[in-house]
């Protein structure tokens, strides 16, 4: 069975084989073991801190098989973008430069540095390995970070936000960051991408052009790029847009791939997801269970946190009957509730 | 060959002249009601009726047949009615010690900056014309007149020269930047901003610095350059003591070169001398010759000698400028080393 849990320092291996993996554009997986050591660290001090409202911390996740022990997925939750520097995106304007007495209407895109994000909680560090792609499993590695954040609101803002990787080619270039950044920058995407990891966006970011962008002086094949999304980033992509995400608003300074981002109260798992009573049923079923669906469960704990996919026949305002299979690897017993909602 | 204040009877030579400049010069525009306006106001701003902000000193070349041949103009203060805009050559530095990043990058700023200077404008003479002294002559009496009347004229003098196109009028800077925002052609554009209309360019233009990173190389290889055509203008100018001080035009991007009023050769090296009439000598040097009148203003270009504070001219240059022996002229060598 695949759980989520939250990642352990004992972790540190796997993770880092599944960053190896992970596409230049997730810079928070960066491909060393020292950044990741750190942020495993932050993510069990954070999960251990008592919290009253989001500060600096950030929450990692991974999705074990608990059978084998492997790693096949990971990702994370960042309390406040931007808690100690600035959070920089690029916001999409629409000038009107209008001249009534020569009859011209010119809607003019600008595209605008800024830090309109900032403080907003933010989903990163995605990373699912080839074959659970468009599975549940999927939706388990992305929406259990809603289901936690569901349980647990008070340490996380009302807003979330994520940065979808862009769109470069197989050489690792990407036309946005050729027309944009390299100007300001002289060095490459990946390059460019992987400095990011390493050490901070900010720190990059605050190197990138200060006044605003016109679009139209941009090549076709950047002005192409900007909103498009990474193919290995379309699975992240699409199980957010249908939990409501919205997109258009903000890019990536760097790569121009969406920066998707929702009110938390609005966002599908979190206003969907039930809280219900657990039953234990003891006779494992050997057959499908007939009228069942997936459903994405979680126990609603915090350093304890799990999650799981599970074929449930379910109706509101009844108690959820799990196997003893499935509440061993939530760790819930018999009478406790569980956090749940449809895949 | 004189120059001397435009009239209304000179309007039918003007438009003539007008019709044969093409494209770029935007203070001559080929329309005839414009150009009757336009002398008007030069009629007025030489009979003294003009604030300083709408003068038009509007000049022609004639020829000793009474033909006009060219024009020039100064005006007495640019962007004192409507708002006078340049980009500003300015530079964004993107530097990371620790990345090792050092990228200078030029960024045009919209500016006003130069508002408030006066302005050497429409300068042309017709192309059977362009031999001898004629051009400097017609270029250079300015400077004669506004050290004349310096306290008609700002402290300092600029001028827009004619920026980089191509054999069909495409400006590469035009093409690549001003087409985005006017959706029109450079040469209508050129044409509305002749016959005064310049509210669009407020209304239409981006009004955030622009990093010309942004720019095709081609259009950045035009930032303060001048047309071929102008170069000879533009090395003339320089040696009045004009300089390019990063100001651009914002269609083109043909440089705005100025200079400080006082320090124009033509105005600092000027004098005022008493006329006298005989024989200035074979070797003797050309100078610039103005009657020190403003609406009855005659300049010309002629050999002629000092000796013991008089300028010894033939009888024909002392009857070009209407003077007679013993009347009052201001002089200066026609150029630097002349």
């Amino acid at each position: 069975m695949l759980v989520m849990r939250p990642a352990q320092m004992a972790d540190l291996t796997e993770v880092q084989r599944l960053a190896v993996d992970s596409p230049v554009g997730v810079t928070s997986l960066p491909d060393d073991s020292g950044r990741l050591r750190e942020k495993i660290a932050a993510s069990e001090a954070s999960f251990a801190a008592e919290v009253s409202f989001n500060g600096e911390e950030s929450y990692f996740f991974v999705l074990e098989d608990s059978a084998s022990g492997r790693l096949v997925g990971c990702s994370g939750i960042v309390a406040s973008a931007g808690y100690s520097e600035p959070f920089y995106s690029f916001r999409n304007e629409t000038f009107v430069h209008n001249s009534r007495e020569l009859k011209i209407h010119n809607k003019i895109h600008v595209l605008s540095l800024c830090h309109d994000l900032t403080g907003n909680s933010l989903l990163t560090s995605f990373y699912v390995e080839q074959p659970l792609v468009n599975t549940a499993w999927s939706d388990l590695n992305s929406r259990a970070r809603l289901l936690f954040l569901a349980s647990h609101p008070e340490r996380f803002a009302d807003a979330v936000v994520v940065e979808i990787v862009g769109y470069s080619d197989d050489a690792g270039d990407s036309p946005f960051w050729d027309a944009v950044g390299r100007n300001f920058f002289d060095m490459n995407y990946t390059e460019a991408e992987r400095l990011c990891g390493l050490k901070s966006r900010t720190f990059l970011a605050e190197l990138m052009p200060h006044y605003p962008i016109y679009v139209p002086l941009l090549p076709d094949e950047a002005q192409e790029a900007m909103g498009q999304v990474h193919p290995r980033a379309q699975i992240s992509f699409d199980i957010l847009m249908r939990e409501g995400f919205e997109t258009d608003h903000y890019i990536d300074i760097f790569d121009g791939g969406p920066t998707l981002h929702a009110r938390t109260s609005g966002i599908r798992s979190i206003a969907q997801s039930r809280v219900v009573p657990v039953h234990i049923s003891s006779a494992e079923p050997r057959e499908p269970i007939k009228g069942g669906r997936p459903y994405l469960i979680s126990n609603g704990q915090l350093q304890d946190f799990r999650a799981i996919v599970a074929e449930l026949d379910w109706a509101p305002g009844k108690p959820v009957t799990l196997s003893v299979a499935a509440a061993e690897a939530l760790g819930v017993g018999e009478g406790v509730s569980v956090r749940l909602v449809a895949v | 060959m004189i120059v001397r204040p435009v009239r209304s009877t000179d309007l039918p030579a003007l438009f003539q002249l007008a019709r044969s400049t093409g494209a770029g010069l935007t203070t001559l525009p080929a329309n005839e009601e414009r150009l009757a306006h336009r002398v008007g106001w030069a009629e007025k701003t030489f009979r003294g009726e003009a604030a300083r902000g709408d003068a038009d000193y509007l000049f022609v070349l004639e020829d000793d047949n009474g033909e006009v041949v060219g024009i020039s103009a100064v005006a007495g203060a640019v962007g004192l009615r409507e708002p006078w805009y340049n980009y500003r050559v300015g530079l964004t530095v993107s530097a990371s010690q620790e990345l090792n990043i050092h990228r200078q990058i030029p960024t045009l700023f919209l500016a006003n900056d130069l508002t408030g200077n006066s302005e050497l404008c429409s300068l042309f003479l017709r192309s059977d014309q362009r031999s001898g002294l004629n051009g400097r002559l017609l270029s250079k009496a300015r400077f004669l007149f506004i050290a004349e009347f310096r306290e008609l004229f700002g402290d300092k003098v600029i001028a827009e020269m004619r920026g980089m196109s191509d054999e069909q009028g495409r400006s590469p800077f035009w093409e690549c930047l001003g087409r985005h925002f006017f959706r029109m052609e450079f040469s209508q554009a050129d044409y509305l901003t002749g016959v005064g209309n310049k509210a669009f360019i407020a209304e239409l233009m981006p009004k955030f610095p622009l990093y010309t990173c942004f720019l095709s190389e081609d259009a950045r290889n035009t930032i303060g350059r001048v047309h071929p055509d102008t170069e000879p203008a533009l090395a003339m100018l320089k040696g009045e003591g004009f300089s390019y001080q990063g100001y651009v035009d914002i269609f083109d991007a043909g440089p705005a070169i100025e200079a400080q009023t006082a320090k124009i050769r033509a105005i600092h090296d000027s004098q005022v001398l008493v006329l006298a009439i005989g024989t200035p000598g074979d070797d003797a040097p050309r100078l610039l010759i103005h009657n020190r009148k403003r609406e009855d203003c005659r300049i010309t270009v002629a050999a002629a000698r000092l000796a013991a504070g008089t300028l010894v001219v033939d009888a024909q240059t002392a009857k070009r400028l209407q003077l007679s022996a013993g009347d009052q002229v201001r002089a200066v060598a026609v150029s630097a080393r002349g």
